[in-house]
């Protein structure tokens, strides 16, 4: 086992160190020279070269990326160029909303997905097997921004049951809190559910095919029983696995339906800067959610570990 | 795919095809679609596209404007046409990309193994789901917002699909009789690679381009959405759906037609690779 969390975490680190030096690109090849962003209409000649110095930009790209990654792993970060605050502060306020965002639809659609996904399998031969499958396949190919615009068109413009968009802290108000994320939630979850449904059946047919479930069948154990008692624990491990390949189709549809709902998350923050060259807020969104979904990605790798006792074995 | 390596080279293309058509007409239909607006879009296309009358915004579908109008008045229907081009750009340089690149990758990784092989493994491992929006960030922050600069970004993404495929059918058949004998022969690894392993593996590799194809009008509808793709008052699925965005309490027919018509292309070729894939698995026949 040590050697298997060995080599995660050595994935974990090679990832971590390609999306610092994709970070620090994103500043370092940005168009302008940041000492005379930063002087403005104060620069001249002598001015910007003191500060070229004094920031360490006149030196080769591998020093400047040491510089540049110990002030960052000192937390760091910069001010923004547009409003002028702390990346960290507004990292800090914007990461809530996308967290609440991105926990809540992932329990919504694994707690759908992983059921339906068992049904699916253990009536595989019978009649309705093939539209269910699809309806999967239309489910994956049905844009996730286009299902949250329809939501807003049935419950908000038609039903008038629901906001169209907009967020309230759960500090200020729980009930409107969660109000504002039904729609939100509900988008996001419907994006995932149809890959991870599809990926739970297909791994619960191969359980299925097992010798194990054989016996279980020929002891003359219920259907339902098998499916609980084998089928399903064994298809769960692989299962989290997948899930923590889907992590990152989460953080990119958590950006779409941040904007979609108006939600002040880091999706948001980031879409801004991007549009804004706001190089500083930028780096600081494309290193938190990255390092966020490393760090995910090994918790999900470690708890593989402790569930499967052959990953332990090892 | 159940087994890679026996998979034999495609047949006449003309078997392929009624293949398809019998075992799923609605993929060839919706491909079919989307492959005419693609080629011929800008002569069907019965209105400018960019051109806008605001006399006629937000209309319904009519005899005139069989899909209805855009906020500025422009014809839905001909703007879908050249959406659907700019999708079927986006579907080639994504392929493109993750074609060349993660078969190049894969193809040497499985085929001469080694330390090479374990190098390439665990870097397909860490890059396979990394969060592709970071990517296309940083790509249109350092550059300018545009179709190509967003597919770039996807096209990375796509590269490690196209590695584990072309990986995994190189080792398949490193040691069959046939390379045996080209080895025998005296070709160089590298030659074999090309002239005798690549051309084994294009049913998966098209397998593989049928579904990130899919993929990357999926994100290119998604980008373009978020404002980092086609810019307006180009047409593309994307943009299109961010100038409904504003209108879905006046005109919701607008992004209702628009939805449909991304979902039946990304549709047609999720149901395209499945078809093909079930050709391979039959053998062909």
């Amino acid at each position: 086992m040590v050697k298997y969390l060995f080599g995660r975490v050595l994935g974990g680190v090679v990832t971590l160190f390609l999306v610092t030096a994709l970070a620090f690109f994103a500043t370092a090849f940005a168009p302008g020279n940041p000492a005379s962003v930063l002087l403005g209409n104060m620069a001249t000649p002598e001015r910007i070269e003191a500060i070229t110095r004094q920031l360490g930009l006149d030196q080769p790209l591998p020093v400047r990326y040491g510089i540049w990654l110990r002030e960052t792993l000192l937390g760091n970060l910069g001010t923004s160029n547009v409003s002028f605050k702390p990346v960290n502060d507004l990292l800090l306020a914007a990461a809530f909303p996308t967290v609440q965002l991105a926990l809540a639809s992932l329990v919504v659609a694994v707690v759908i997905a992983i059921p339906l996904g068992l049904i699916l399998a253990q009536n595989r031969n019978s009649w309705w097997s093939r539209p269910a499958s699809g309806l999967i396949t239309l489910g994956i190919s049905v844009p996730g921004f286009w299902v949250g615009l329809m939501l807003i068109v049935l419950f908000s413009v038609t039903l008038k049951i629901l906001p169209s968009g907009g967020y309230t802290p759960p500090s200020k108000d729980l009930w409107l809190n969660i109000r504002s994320l039904i729609l939100p939630v509900a988008t996001l979850a419907i994006y995932l559910i149809p890959s991870v449904v599809r990926f739970v059946r297909v791994t619960a047919i191969s359980v299925l095919r097992e010798d194990y479930v054989d016996t279980a069948r020929a002891k003359g154990t219920a259907p339902a029983a098998i499916l609980l008692r084998h089928v399903a624990p064994n298809t769960l491990v692989t299962t989290i696995t997948y899930i923590g390949l889907q992590l990152g189709v989460l953080i990119s549809g958590a950006v779409v339906v941040e904007l979609i709902f108006s939600i002040p998350g880091l999706g948001r923050l980031g879409l801004n800067a991007v549009l804004n060259r706001d190089y500083p807020v930028v780096q600081g969104v494309v290193l938190l959610a990255a390092t966020g979904y490393v760090a995910v990605n090994l918790l999900i790798d470690l708890a593989y570990a402790l569930i499967d006792p052959r990953v332990r074995a090892r | 795919m159940t087994d890679l390596a026996t998979t034999p080279r495609p047949r006449r293309s003309s078997g392929l095809l009624a293949f398809l058509i019998r075992r799923s007409p609605l993929a060839v239909l919706l491909v079919g679609v989307f492959l005419v607006a693609a080629i011929f879009g800008p002569w069907l296309a019965p209105h400018s596209m960019t051109d806008t009358n605001l006399t006629v915004a937000l209309q319904p579908p009519s005899a005139t404007y069989w899909l209805g109008t855009d906020p500025l008045g422009r014809d839905v229907l001909s703007r879908l046409l050249g959406s659907a081009q700019v999708a079927a750009q986006a579907f080639l340089i994504v392929v493109l990309i993750g074609g060349i690149f993660g078969t190049a990758l894969g193809l040497v990784a499985g085929g001469l193994g080694g330390i090479l092989d374990l190098v390439v493994s665990r870097l397909v491992e860490v890059l396979q789901g990394f969060p592709t929006i970071l990517v296309a960030i940083v790509i249109v922050a350092l550059f300018d917002p545009s179709l190509t600069n967003a597919m770039i970004a996807v096209g990375l993404a796509a590269i490690p699909d196209f590695a584990r495929v072309s990986r995994s059918v190189a080792i398949q058949l490193r040691d069959r009789e046939f390379i045996q004998a080209a080895r025998g022969l005296g070709a160089g690894e590298l030659r074999i690679l090309w002239s005798e392993v690549l051309p084994n593996m294009v049913g998966p590799l098209i397998v593989i381009a049928s579904f990130d194809g899919a993929q990357a009008v999926l994100w290119e509808a998604s980008l373009s959405f978020l404002g980092m793709g086609v810019q307006s008052p180009a047409p593309s699925f994307g943009s299109m759906l961010r100038e409904a965005q504003g209108y879905l309490a006046i005109q919701p027919s607008f992004a209702i037609i628009v939805g449909i018509a991304v979902s039946g292309v990304i549709l047609g070729l999720n149901l395209l690779g499945d078809a093909i894939s079930d050709y391979l698995d039959r053998g062909g026949k």
